[in-house]
């Protein structure tokens, strides 16, 4: 029965999709691409014609500009290192953090008791409200920021395990058994293939995180950094330097994300949801 | 052999599921248990699988008790169950992780052969349809060559024509190593095609109703009037069995039970 209907909704959709196969990988991501050039166009030409004076809102053109300058300058490496520093720090420390106690929570009944209503009572706090205690203790310097951004960090990655580890499917589980494998073959072979599509979710939405706070580290007390350079652009009146920051943050963000999603997709080639988006 | 003595279960919830089951299965016998819905079927073939542990009783294989799962033996659910990050090949292999990976190569390849399916050993379980999940699931459980193999209503998702597919496939590959066979279904067609005895249940609580030999020559003829002869025997044992005014036929006692109804 099943063969009958589907036979032809497959081959309406195989056929356009295995010819023009080269244009749809370009264009696909060109189409997403379309409003923001269309507007940054706009924007240019309304300054271009002499519409506004572009002096708040500076044109792509300035924004550019600006970012070519702060790149020739050096200036430009030395705020993305310090930042992407920061970020890559906290991340790593709120994953690492995150994943044990998400684990131990999930896995073990009697600690997800004892310690889960505690980390949900923090996680309730805004965690910007922990800045000037970090401050407080640990200088205002990189270890306070670096602090902030795992702290951010660790939520959803905590979140994401436990709740992975406890949705894995009891039927799945019941075939280790079967087979009779030991605790950590358990883990290795059953629990980490099942719970790793989830994980993959929390450290992207961790990694977001990481983005967010680094900026509210930044805007603290930074000499360098992107926040600095948002905050010196606010003071100083540069909206250009501002755009500038803002973008450079859209594209840092965006490449990281796709680094973890690059990283993963072998491992999640199984996945139902991976191969009907036609990755491979 | 395989000794099922007194085999209760009572859940921690209250629930009465199955009481004082007995049947000894020598090595090679097919069995089908068959009974209406809550009389313990699932609950005494999770017993035997070692999976739940009876609350009253033993199951015991060649006179060990069985109390956790075993390796020498297997069992195939409803659902095929395979681990979906797994090919098809490293499923069916899954238990054989205690073996040097050429003798599981070669074994899991003439698996994948016996069961057709060679050309989809490289396939993702989503990639494959609901009767060729099932295969490898069979393939999977018969791979380390159990001696008892459970089948807990493992066809009773699929489509008629592929069951009756599977079911005499199934008949094919029991006839290499003969291992005894458990099977669990709520159809009469099929424990009739397969078993060389019917034990037909009665719910609340599941106990043993009517034992029936099945004494046909196989393969069967599923057209023949012997055949329709046994499936009648078996449905008349299975009306009779949900007839609360029709006491035990077996030697239990059924005091009070007339209050359920």
């Amino acid at each position: 029965m099943a063969m009958t209907v589907d036979l032809p909704a497959l081959e309406q959709t195989a056929a356009p999709r295995a010819a023009p196969a080269r244009w749809s990988r370009l264009a696909r991501p060109a189409l997403g691409l379309l409003v923001p050039v269309v507007l940054a166009l706009g924007w240019e030409l309304v300054v271009y014609l002499g519409y506004s004076n572009g002096r708040l809102v500076p044109p792509p053109s300035k924004v550019f500009q600006t970012i070519v300058e702060l790149a020739r300058s050096g200036e430009l490496s030395r705020h993305v290192l310090a930042t992407l520093w920061r970020v890559g720090a906290g991340f790593a420390l709120g994953v690492i953090a995150g994943t044990i106690m998400g684990a131990i929570s999930g896995y073990w009944d009697f600690a997800k008791r004892l310690l889960d209503p505690t980390v949900q009572a923090l996680r309730a706090i805004p965690s910007l409200a922990w800045v000037p205690l970090f401050v407080l203790w640990l200088g205002i310097f990189e270890t306070s920021k670096v602090a902030l951004i795992a702290v951010g960090v660790f939520f959803p990655i905590y979140l994401g395990v436990m709740g992975a580890i406890l949705s894995v499917d009891r039927k799945i589980v019941e075939v280790g058994r079967v087979f009779r494998l030991s605790g950590p073959a358990m883990i290795r072979r059953i629990l980490l293939p099942a719970v790793l599509p989830a994980y993959v979710v929390a450290l992207r939405v961790g990694l977001g995180l990481g983005w967010m706070f680094v900026v509210a580290a930044e805007l603290i007390g930074a000499s360098e950094g992107l926040g600095y350079l948002l905050l010196d652009g606010q003071q100083l009146g540069k909206p250009a330097q501002i755009l500038a920051a803002i973008v450079i943050f859209a594209i840092l963000g965006k490449l990281t994300d796709w680094l973890i999603e690059v990283a993963v997709a072998p491992l999640l080639r199984w996945q139902d949801a991976f191969g009907a988006r036609g990755g491979a | 052999m395989l000794a099922l003595k007194d085999v209760g279960k009572t859940y921690p919830n209250g629930v009465h599921a199955l009481e004082r089951f007995s049947a000894e299965i020598s090595p090679g016998e097919i069995i089908a248990i068959i009974g209406g819905s809550g009389c313990g079927k699932s609950t005494l073939l999770r017993a035997i699988a070692g999976l739940d542990r009876a609350s009253t009783g033993s199951v015991s294989l060649d006179n060990a008790v069985i109390t956790s799962p075993h390796a020498k033996i297997g069992i195939i659910f409803q659902e095929p169950r395979l681990l979906p990050w797994l090919s098809v090949a490293d499923n069916i292999g899954f238990g054989l992780a205690d073996l040097s990976a050429e003798v599981r190569r070669e074994r899991v390849a003439s698996a994948l052969a016996r069961v057709g399916l060679t050309d989809k050993a490289a396939a993702w379980p989503r990639e494959l349809s609901g009767g060729q999940a099932q295969r490898v699931a069979i393939a999977r459980a018969l791979v380390p060559q159990p001696e008892v193999l459970l089948l807990d209503e493992p066809f009773s998702a699929l489509d008629a024509f592929t069951r009756r597919d599977l079911q005499d496939h199934l008949l094919d590959l029991w006839a290499d190593t003969r291992p005894t066979l458990i099977l669990v279904t709520h159809d009469v067609d099929e424990a009739v095609v397969l078993a060389d005895r019917v034990l037909v249940m009665r719910p609340r609580p599941g106990r043993l109703f009517e034992e029936i030999t099945i004494n046909l020559a196989r393969p069967r003829d599923r057209k023949s009037e012997l055949f329709d002869t046994f499936k009648r025997r078996v449905l008349t044992a299975l009306d009779r069995s949900l007839d609360r005014s029709v006491r035990d036929v077996t030697d239990k006692s059924s005091a009070g039970e007339a209050m359920w109804w």
